[in-house]
């Protein structure tokens, strides 16, 4: 019963260090600024076990998962969870973004 | 909270499966090792992964193995060792 | 990294409504999610725009610099050294640095001792000291290989360590982030702290190098 996350002895490549390694982009850093505001101690909205467990719930979808879109998949569950937004108001915001993004993504 | 254990005991990982999030990986389960200190008490992950207060707390150690009592086919020094941390209630006297 | 460029072609995310850097994007979906996500938190009230943005500065700002200077005071202030080892809390306060909840342990290098740190479960790393963990860290080659077969990662980083070495992989699993003191090289006796810091790489403080040799001060 290993969870998908459980990563210790099993097979594996090399470890590159070279073609494995990057500066965190200005996206990545934004989600996990995220992360990072909705534990801290201001808000305590979320506990870092409990993004843990959101993550470990990607099933075998966790591999496929680049980090930081493990903890975006993490924060929006998360929030939901705590009813800080309801699925439906994440789907209609979803739906404005993908107009506004699709459009800058074409040069508009 | 008095720790069960002290630095020298030795120790056995529990071979147990345990659903939702646990922070013991699946390569100490049923391993011996060592003692190596007390680090403290600690909220317990297993219940704070689900949004709870993590009470009570656990008592938490680092273990010391044996890279040979971990992997058969070790392939270095018999010296080399792993040290990782655990609480109390996956341990058992050994 | 937080420069901002108002005047190229391809505005590549839009934060505060304004283009930033020109990094590579990520996938739409993703992008579309993390969008999505954090206008809603904003409009909901539950974080600023200016606090994601302090929150970036503050990242930028910490780094592996910080954990050099601890690991050059170590090195030239014995009595600090011993509050690091022992008494890390106390140690960092005088960095201005809060571990809170988690406790940092620091591990030594000796002429007998090799350590290594590794988070197999996600990628635990000391962030108030080191910074964000390398992308090699968060991979499942080196959290499946580190535990298991140390010295043929160790060898993918070009540290080779005689067998007479041992090797102390620490799995940074639970409540603790480990920070490796690295063995101070021979050569640099009288140097001042600031010019020991940059011999002390990221990647010596993880324990999967050694760090540079005094020849290379200032590479």
């Amino acid at each position: 019963m290993r969870g998908p996350h459980d990563y210790g002895g099993l097979p594996a490549g090399p470890v590159d260090p070279d073609k494995h390694e990057h500066d965190p982009t200005h996206w990545e850093k934004t989600v996990d600024a995220l992360m990072m505001l909705i534990f801290d101690q201001k808000r305590r909205l979320a506990r870092v076990d409990e993004s843990r467990r959101m993550q470990e719930a990607l099933g075998e979808d966790y591999h496929k998962f680049p980090y930081y879109e493990r903890w975006l998949q993490a924060v929006t569950w998360l929030m939901l969870e705590k009813g800080v937004f309801t699925a439906e108001e994440l789907e209609a915001k979803q739906g404005e973004v993908r107009t506004r993004l699709e459009a800058e993504r074409n040069g508009a | 909270m008095e720790p069960k254990y002290k630095p020298g005991d030795k120790v056995r990982i529990l071979q147990r499966n345990q659903p939702g999030h646990v922070r013991t990986p699946i390569y100490v389960r049923g391993k011996t090792g060592i003692i190596e200190r007390i680090v403290g008490s600690f909220p317990n992950p297993e219940t704070l992964a689900y949004g709870d207060t993590g009470l009570p707390y656990k008592m938490l150690y680092r273990v010391n193995f044996r890279q040979a009592e971990l992997w058969d086919d070790y392939d270095g020094p018999a010296d080399d060792t792993l040290e990782i941390e655990i609480y109390e209630h996956w341990l058992a006297p050994a | 990294m937080s420069e901002h460029h108002h005047d190229h072609d391809h505005p590549t995310h839009t934060h505060d409504g304004k283009p930033i850097q020109e990094d590579p994007l990520p996938p739409l979906e993703a992008q579309i999610l993390e969008t999505s996500v954090r206008e809603l938190l904003i409009e909901k009230g539950v974080v600023s725009a200016d606090e994601i943005r302090r929150a970036i500065e503050a990242m930028e700002t910490r780094g592996e610099a910080l954990g050099a200077k601890i690991v050059a005071r170590a090195w030239t202030d014995p009595d600090f050294k011993e509050k690091l080892l022992h008494n890390s809390d106390d140690a960092l306060m005088e960095f201005g640095i809060n571990m809170s909840p988690m406790e940092l342990c620091v591990v030594e290098n000796t002429d007998d001792v090799h350590n290594m740190v590794v988070c197999t479960l996600c990628s635990c790393y000391p962030r108030p000291i080191l910074g964000i963990p390398p992308a090699w860290y968060k991979r499942r080659d080196y959290r499946a290989r580190a535990v298991r077969e140390p010295r043929a990662v160790l060898k993918e980083f070009g540290t080779e360590l005689p067998d007479g070495k041992q090797v102390r992989v620490h799995d940074s699993n639970a409540d603790l982030r480990y920070l490796v003191l690295p063995k101070r090289p021979e050569g640099t006796e009288g140097w001042s702290a600031e010019q020991l810091e940059e011999l002390i790489t990221r990647d010596s403080m993880i324990g999967v190098s050694d760090v540079l040799a005094p020849s290379e001060a200032g590479s």
